[in-house]
């Protein structure tokens, strides 16, 4: 076997030159989904959230039909499972975004190219989002089945949407935070989903939290539990769109300030641990 | 005039309070292979973290392809990197994967898939181009790994350690791809081993490496000559002739000549430092001595030398520098 390991003979046509001006961090983004989707995880998760889904639609319509449920209540419990597991999922992704790099040992090679680290987290957060979009539009169906009788298929969407994207960008930017600041993979993971837990614990409680001021600042201090009390409000009590807006200040503010807060500290946080390598 | 495109001044990083290295000075100039060696925890590694821009230095300075450390972004292009342990997408291809950091450098889509062949072809492994990394032996993707430390032509390749774990034709290949790499694309190579023996084939310098500290630069010839090793070889020629060889070495001053044991046919020459004081090597010394046997016509029947190699160099270095 011989190898030549020439220059190769690139550079001289106009699509062979580097291009200054391409957004690196689409094109990590477009890695990531090509790895996400094509390797199975993504397929993988989505394939158990639609087990799911369907077992809990069904679940729903028998107790419609046993009058447990009112129609409402039904088309509001699919929602918000659709959202706390698409926002799991996308968290549990971004939980892996940098530790796991650093697991497998491909984060130095990313780290040498002349993409900045910004990029690389905008990328993996962008790719992240794309499970969110995919579970959001698996239940789009289940919604329609269980949503058309009663009128609420728009606004349903529309919020599920709304909120969904508002708690995947938040605790999707806080799983890579985390994932950055966290030399194992492990602990990454398992840090990401017991926040996630403890934000959704609120909204399982049987008789939801109990009453006063201070259970309502808990209430509303959760992206969570506040986000979806807005949808419950809509689409179960049938309040206006503005009658309990400022519950979504929390999940809009929870994405602003954790996307800007990856933005801005992410890059300083995207670094080899120590030890690596004994040389 | 000597192209400089790495160079090292007082390069420190302390890691918590404790000291990865210190003080590393050295520099390496176009087209030329420069060893970085050193026991483990020498400091290699973090030498070349520091030059690609990975870790920032505690202190000092650095410049690569003329980009000073304050030109991160401008570095990066300019290198390439083969970092120890380097992992693979396991489920992406070979051609995939080299498409992806083409795209990283800024190439088109179609450009990088001209890279990415090219590349592939060079390393040869086009006709694995579509399989899985998961598939590829570690030297494949030792090769693949190289590939794409050259996917933007860099100026300057960084390889630490990139025969770790191959077998002997592995290594073999690896070599000679860093020597084309050097000669054909007049790139820089920084090579962190622990293969001595090859550093001293295809090596034009060395730094040598020790607790973080550089222990001595130079060419090998001038490594092994810092560290005064002392060079010796054995000579064996017909048994009737011994003296008379011994009667024509003894008109070398320099070295010492002494009979082996239970071989009565054979000679050890030995010097006491690698050079003399008329400046010659001892290479030199030993040559002319070996001519001068022959030229009174004894039969040489063996002549092997010993010591005054990088090996020897590199275990006295590092020993003296850690007693």
């Amino acid at each position: 076997m011989t190898f030549q390991v020439a220059p190769p003979a690139v550079g001289t046509g106009e699509d062979l030159r580097p291009r200054e001006g391409q957004s690196r961090w689409l094109v990590i983004a477009e890695q990531e989904c090509r790895d996400l989707w094509t390797s199975g995880r993504g397929l993988i998760l989505l394939f158990g959230f639609s087990v799911l889904l369907s077992a809990v639609t069904y679940l729903t319509s028998t107790n419609l039909a046993l009058n447990f449920l009112e129609q409402r209540e039904s088309v509001n419990l699919v929602l918000q499972f659709a959202v706390a597991v698409g926002v799991l999922a996308t968290l549990v992704v971004s939980a892996d975004g940098i530790s796991g790099e650093r697991e497998r040992g491909t984060l130095e090679t990313l780290l040498v190219t002349p993409v900045s680290r910004r990029s690389i987290i905008a990328g993996k957060l962008l790719a992240a989002l794309t499970l969110w979009f995919a579970t959001f539009g698996i239940s789009i169906p289940y919604l329609w089945v269980l949503g058309r009788e009663v009128g609420i298929l728009e606004p349903a969407l529309a919020l599920g949407f709304c909120v969904g994207t508002l708690l995947a960008i938040g605790l999707g930017s806080i799983g890579l935070l985390i994932s950055a600041a966290s030399n194992s993979n492990k602990t990454s993971i398992v840090a990401s989903i017991f926040l996630l837990l403890i934000l959704f614990a609120p909204t399982q409680l049987p008789s939801g939290l109990p009453q006063g001021s201070f259970f309502e600042v808990l209430l509303r201090a959760n992206p969570v539990a506040s986000g979806l009390t807005y949808t419950s409000s809509l689409l179960v009590e049938g309040h206006g769109w503005t009658q309990d807006l400022s519950y979504l200040i929390t999940p809009l503010l929870t994405a602003i300030i954790a996307g800007g807060a990856l933005i801005l500290a992410g890059p300083r946080l995207v670094r080899l641990t120590r030890g690596v390598s004994g040389g | 005039m000597t192209n400089i495109t790495v160079e090292a001044v007082q390069l420190t990083k302390h890691y918590n309070g404790r000291t990865a290295v210190e003080d590393v000075s050295f520099s390496a100039s176009q087209g030329e292979i420069m060893g970085l060696l050193g026991p483990n925890g020498a400091g290699k590694t973090t030498t070349i973290r520091l030059l690609t821009t990975v870790l920032e230095p505690s202190s000092g300075e650095f410049s690569i392809a003329g980009h000073p450390s304050t030109s991160p972004t401008e570095i990066r292009r300019s290198v390439g990197v083969l970092p120890e342990s380097s992992g693979y997408p396991s489920h992406q291809t070979g051609s995939e994967y080299l498409r992806f950091y083409a795209r990283l450098y800024g190439l088109g889509r179609r450009a990088a898939g001209s890279v990415a062949a090219e590349l592939l072809e060079a390393v040869g492994l086009e006709k694995r181009a579509e399989s899985s990394i998961a598939s590829y032996s570690r030297g494949m993707r030792q090769r693949l790994g190289i590939a794409r430390a050259l996917i933007n032509d860099p100026s300057v390749v960084f390889l630490d350690e990139p025969t770790l774990g191959l077998d002997p034709a592995g290594q073999y290949q690896v070599l000679r791809m860093i020597r084309t790499i050097a000669k054909s694309r007049d790139a820089t190579v920084v090579l962190s081993t622990h293969l001595l023996r090859e550093v001293e084939e295809v090596c034009s310098r060395v730094v040598i490496l020790n607790r973080g500290r550089v222990v001595v630069s130079g060419s090998v010839g001038e490594v092994i000559r810092t560290a005064l090793i002392e060079q010796s070889a054995e000579l064996r020629v017909p048994l009737d002739l011994i003296e008379r060889a011994r009667q024509v070495l003894a008109a070398f001053p320099d070295l010492s000549i002494d009979q082996v044991e239970e071989q009565p046919d054979v000679l050890r020459l030995a010097m006491g430092t690698p050079g003399n004081a008329s400046g010659v090597g001892s290479d030199g010394i030993m040559n002319a001595a070996l001519v001068a046997v022959t030229a009174a016509g004894i039969p040489v029947l063996r002549f092997e030398l010993e010591g005054a190699r990088l090996s020897d160099a590199f275990l006295k270095m590092t020993s003296e520098a850690a007693a």
